[in-house]
């Protein structure tokens, strides 16, 4: 029970870290534009080469074209493959690309074996009960986990590896650089040597079982009674838990560093949100201290940036 | 070979964190090896037994030494509470999302420094890289600012705080032209050049130290003079004036540009330093608009006959107040567009940065003058004949009017359209390489600065146009179109330190002198190659 009580707790650690994390971005005030060309949402033509809608003549009098369509375009490749990374950093792509898809994979893995218990749980519907969709999705389950781990370890160790043997990685990189590799790195080598001994990831299955019934496991297994699959349970869950309190959670936080900043175009439309969001900022009281910027802490930015300076520094 | 360096080494006690030795710059190809063993000269040691130069071999800042451990100890606090600001709403709700984005998600991966001209063709000196000073920045916050921090450093990256520390930081925040390379390749969507651009402003706006040339003779004189190049109104329509009367007699086209029309369709906003360096160009751009029936004016107003805003690289306060003015002149001369001329960064401070700055009658609508310029030159409003560009042209892109607003192809249209030997540099567009005088490096030349920009951060830039030209007869004059001010006085100074005029042919100028040089009613060419004009009249 006490597996169960720790993934539970990581669980919703993961929940309230990444909630926060999201919630203080959304939070955040308006900020000026410092967008990146090529813009993923542009039209198809104008996205090949980096073009924007300032091209346009008079282009404040015309509507804005978004494309979602390109935009998913760019970016599938880019989450799923890690796109960039092939072009600018080939080297490193041979060991970034199996570990960020090795947990892809996992993360597809959890999703499947949820499914799977879903599917014991309503087993008197038609659907769920039929035997070709079980042996599908038992399938899947096999070629994702085993395809995930693979992959997985054979990313953790590249990286480690880069990491320990580049000069230019070694001389960037603190302790935690290192410890986050190897912490991904126990969970993908305990939960493939858990699989050797359980190759149609019968224990997992359980597993997913018991989280969805509180406890209840399947086939009368118990989490624990395997060292290497005990293993991969706590430190699958303190993963969970561990991710989005470091720099790790680029993996979700991406989308922010792109859509809020890389990506955003937006233009200010007189009478639109972004206008009144501006007009908030500019009450804002600003307190740097230099005397060029002749803030009190009473002036509003505003009012600043309406005057000339009279101090020179 | 310096011996390699880490952030934490930026608190260590030396003279000169990092020296660049005869031969350790990137190589250049024939005619150009005699500049292989050449590196930068050394400082004066008198003129600088005052200031700080402990991080490399010139100063662009110029930051005089404490006099005492208190003062070291106060312009400590006095950083860390700058360092605060940047992530309060208050004080820097102008780049807090993007900030806090790039300082939490580096993974270290190091694809940045490859995308980096400087830190390339300085022999790959690691103060270069882009995530050096982002990652210094990273550290002091984590240990300094953050609860526990001082703990989690010892496994997050540990940095000591003292004067070097920071003195250090403040000028090699001057060794990053903010292209935006870095960012543009990051994986995950770090911008490690808006960390920069961002210590930069921690300095500037709490603790009051910026090079001069942006700040003192730049900003503050163009808020109080009218002009970051000290020219009053009065001094501005005396150079049109004179620009007038040159036009006609190079061209033989009499051309009449207008001040300070109310209700105009255009107001035309040049880089100043046009009407002093290249005068060629404001009057190319009057030919162009006079002859093509539109209705413009320039305005005669203070600051409004000078597009830059020398803010945009290093105060959001200084930059608000330039921005002001300009929307606020637009706006009294009720004119429907403001078109920024081939000014590169004022481009993006007008029509981007402060597009989240200007509300109201204050948001006049702002176009690029490549665009105003394409609808002229491809909707056969004027006649050309391209065989007066019959010479070999290549395209250098301005970082902020390509990679940071996406203005890509309107110029290249003109140039297919006039220049019929034009070609492409490698990589061009929004991968471009910038001309290595970006953020303000073009218009700095204290102390050693220049050679510093020449050697170094404009080196790949002048390789990329060699490259351009290869294969081209050394004696054919070859133009570099740069539709940039500060891109030109980048260009300029480095084709007058390799002496490429004579080595390669290499001139240089803007986008509206080619588009005039290919006029058909023009009498007399606006181009010419030293002495040559460029076409027989």
């Amino acid at each position: 029970m006490g597996f169960y009580i720790l993934s539970y707790l990581c669980f919703l650690i993961f929940i309230l870290a990444t909630g926060y994390l999201v919630y203080r971005q959304l939070t955040l005030p308006v900020h000026v534009r410092w967008e990146l060309y090529p813009v993923q949402h542009e039209t198809a033509d104008r996205a090949a080469y980096g073009g924007s809608y300032l091209e346009e003549l008079n282009w404040w009098e015309k509507k804005q074209t978004r494309s979602l369509f390109n935009e998913l375009r760019y970016m599938l490749p880019e989450i799923l493959f890690l796109r960039g990374l092939w072009k600018e950093n080939r080297l490193l792509w041979w060991a970034s690309f199996p570990f960020h898809f090795g947990l892809y994979l996992m993360i597809a893995l959890f999703g499947l074996l949820l499914l799977h218990a879903l599917v014991i749980l309503w087993s008197d519907y038609p659907v769920t009960s039929s035997g070709a969709m079980r042996s599908f999705l038992n399938g899947l389950i096999v070629l994702t986990g085993w395809t995930g781990l693979i992959l997985g370890n054979i990313g953790s160790l590249g990286l480690l590896y880069k990491r320990w043997a580049d000069p230019e990685l070694r001389n960037y990189s603190s302790f935690s650089d290192y410890f986050n590799i190897l912490f991904i790195f126990l969970f993908f080598i305990s939960a493939l040597i858990a699989l050797s001994g359980d190759p149609q990831l019968e224990g997992a299955k359980a597993y997913a079982f018991g989280l969805l019934t509180g406890g209840v496991s399947l086939n009368a297994y118990t989490p624990g009674q395997n060292l290497y699959g005990g293993v991969a349970i706590v430190s699958a869950s303190l993963l969970a838990a561990y991710i989005p309190l470091t720099h790790m959670s680029h993996m979700f936080m991406k989308y922010f560093l792109y859509h809020n900043v890389k990506w955003d175009d937006a233009p200010n439309r007189r009478g639109g949100s972004i206008e009144a969001a501006i007009m908030e900022n500019l009450e804002l009281k600003p307190t740097w201290r230099a005397k060029h910027v002749e803030a009190d802490g009473r002036k509003s930015w505003r009012e600043i940036a309406s005057s000339a300076p009279k101090e020179v520094k | 070979m310096s011996p390699s360096l880490n952030p934490a080494d930026i608190a260590t006690p030396s003279d000169c964190l990092c020296h660049i030795e005869p031969g350790e710059l990137s190589p250049l190809p024939a005619p150009y090896e005699d500049f292989n063993q050449v590196t930068i000269p050394p400082l004066n040691p008198e003129k600088v037994k005052h200031l700080e130069t402990s991080l490399d071999d010139t100063i662009a800042i110029g930051i005089p030494k404490p006099a005492s451990r208190e003062e070291e100890e106060a312009l400590i606090l006095r950083f860390l509470s700058g360092l605060k600001k940047l992530f309060e709403k208050e004080n820097n709700w102008t780049f807090l999302q993007p900030l806090m984005l790039s300082m939490e998600h580096c993974a270290k991966c190091q694809t940045c420094s490859n995308a980096c001209p400087v830190y390339e063709m300085s022999g790959r000196k690691d103060i270069h890289r882009p995530m050096f000073r982002a990652e210094v920045l990273r550290r002091i916050y984590n240990k300094y600012l953050k609860p526990g921090g001082k703990i989690i450093a010892k496994l997050t990256g540990d940095i000591d705080l003292n004067w070097k520390t920071i003195a250090r930081l403040a000028e090699l925040s001057y060794r990053c032209t903010l292209c935006r390379r870095c960012a543009a390749v990051c994986p995950i969507g770090v911008d490690n050049s808006l960390i920069n651009h961002e210590i930069r402003k921690l300095f500037s706006q709490e603790m009051g130290i910026a090079p001069k040339e942006i700040h003192d003779k730049g900003t503050v004189q163009h808020l109080r003079v009218g002009s970051s190049t000290g020219m009053n109104p009065l001094a501005a329509k005396d150079s049109i004036e004179f620009i007038e009367e040159e036009m006609e007699e190079i061209t033989g086209y009499k051309v009449e540009i207008p001040w300070d029309v109310e209700g105009a369709d255009i107001l035309l906003l040049h880089n100043a330093g046009e009407m002093l360096a290249w005068p060629e160009n404001v009057g190319a751009f009057a030919i162009i608009f006079q002859a093509a029936g539109l209705s413009w004016t320039l305005s005669s107003e203070a600051a409004g006959y000078d597009a830059v805003n020398y803010g945009l690289w290093y105060d959001d306060v200084q930059f608000s107040r330039v921005a002001v003015k300009h929307a606020d002149i637009a706006r009294r001369l009720k004119v429907k567009k403001i078109v920024m001329g081939e000014c590169g960064h004022a481009h993006k401070a007008l029509t981007v940065t402060a597009d989240r700055l200007l509300t109201g009658e204050l948001n006049v609508p702002r176009e690029s003058a490549m665009v105003t310029l394409e609808e002229i030159v491809l909707r056969g409003k004027l006649r050309f004949d391209p065989r007066r560009n019959d010479f070999p042209v290549t395209l250098h892109d301005p970082c902020n009017v390509v990679r940071a607003m996406g203005i890509v192809e309107p110029q290249r249209r003109i140039l297919r359209k006039i220049a019929p030997r034009f070609r492409e540099m490698t990589p061009h567009g929004v991968e471009n390489y910038c001309c290595g005088g970006g953020s303000g490096f073009a218009i700095m030349s204290g102390y050693n600065f220049a050679q510093w920009r020449n050697l170094v951060s404009s080196r790949k830039k002048f390789l990329q146009i060699l490259n351009a030209f290869d294969g081209e007869p050394r004696e054919i004059p070859k133009y570099v179109c740069a539709p940039c001010s500060n891109c030109k006085g980048a260009i300029r100074d480095t084709i007058n330190t390799y002496h490429a005029e004579e080595r390669s042919g290499l001139y240089y100028g803007g986008l509206v002198e080619l588009i005039v040089n290919a006029m058909a009613d023009m009498k007399k060419p606006i181009i010419r190659f030293g002495d040559e004009p460029s076409w027989k009249s």
